[in-house]
């Protein structure tokens, strides 16, 4: 199946994010590690699986992993993300 | 303190919080889509454009979750949802075939702020909705009429059928409001004398449709995650700017 047809973005995982965070997640902006783009985390695509990989919009690179087990929530950033 | 002024900032507020809701009122839209009225205990309010998480608990603890994009106004005193149904969903189902008032579920919200908006955001809209992608967007609209805004909002839907229209005579009935523009295009089975579009959204419909590029809209599109793509590149293509281009992807389906 193509990537087009399989991914959501990251507003789906706002409540998942908003468990963790104290700020609201999709307006949180994100500066790439890889192309340097800056997107909020709402634009970004997302991919489910075995938990969640959030990519850069511009160049897909991993932008975010969240591993969820039960209650418990492991996550992987990457990039720079700018507060608020 | 500034520490303690951070720390009080950072504090997770009680805004995500599962909360048991009551249905208050179940009303058929189409024969696949119902907009289910809740009452929600201390409910925070919402920007127009924003999602709930919902939860149903089985008797034996298996619990599954979806996300539903809010239907009302901020204005009114009631949280509406419209689903649709999803063969072999798991949510959906139950929510558009099972639901009567007086049952409970549990909801978490708002959620969300990248595909909101209000009126003290301002405008141009420039709103694009493919099957029940039209519900955020028909909470934007409510909104801009609740507050008796005239800010011009260019509104595109797309449906498979007239049957499958959302809110048809609802968006009828508030066009002639000052500044706002709604257009249909029917991809598979347009009302009988139909004689508007009845094709897939392509570039000249939305330069048809304005405003362009040039009035800088704020663009909210929404629906399934291709056709969401496809309106979004469309836009770009246009020259739109991206950031100005407010997505929210379904997925293939939804639940």
């Amino acid at each position: 199946m193509a990537d087009g047809d399989t991914h959501t973005d990251g507003n789906g995982i706002a409540g998942l994010l908003g468990e963790i965070l104290a700020v609201e997640a999709t307006t949180l902006h994100r500066r790439c590690q890889a192309c340097g783009d800056e997107q909020p985390l709402g634009a970004h695509r997302a991919y489910h699986g075995a938990g969640v990989v959030l990519r850069c919009p511009s160049c897909g690179i991993v932008a975010v992993r969240i591993g969820v087990l039960g209650e418990r929530r492991a996550i992987e950033w990457h990039g720079t993300f700018r507060f608020p | 303190m500034a520490g303690a002024a951070v720390l009080e900032r950072l504090r997770p507020g009680p805004r995500l919080v599962w909360r048991t809701v009551t249905v208050r009122d179940v009303v058929d839209e189409t024969p696949r889509a119902r907009t289910v009225a809740l009452d929600v205990p201390d409910w925070p309010g919402h920007r127009a454009g924003q999602h709930v998480d919902l939860r149903l608990t089985a008797d034996d603890g298996y619990q599954a979750q979806r996300s539903y994009s809010v239907a009302s106004a901020p204005e009114l005193d009631t949280l509406e949802l419209t689903v649709e149904l999803v063969d072999d969903g798991e949510v959906s189902p139950y929510l558009v075939e099972e639901l009567r008032p007086g049952d409970e579920f549990e909801v978490r919200g708002p959620i969300g702020g990248h595909f909101a908006w209000s009126v003290d955001d301002g405008g141009p809209l420039l709103l694009v909705g493919g099957g029940s992608g039209v519900v955020p967007l028909m909470s934007m609209l409510r909104h801009r009429a609740a507050r008796g805004s005239t800010i011009d909002a260019h509104v595109l839907v797309s449906a498979r059928s007239a049957e499958d229209a959302l809110y048809r005579d609802e968006l009828a009935a508030l066009e002639p409001r000052a500044g706002l523009h709604v257009a249909w295009t029917f991809t598979r089975t347009p009302p009988p004398g139909w004689k508007g579009w009845h094709r897939r959204v392509d570039g000249a419909m939305l330069e048809t449709l304005g405003p362009g590029p040039g009035a800088a809209p704020r663009a909210f599109v929404c629906g399934p995650t291709p056709f969401v793509e496809h309106v979004a590149e469309l836009l770009v293509g246009a020259g739109h700017r991206p950031r100005d281009i407010h997505t929210e992807r379904f997925g293939p389906t939804g639940g």
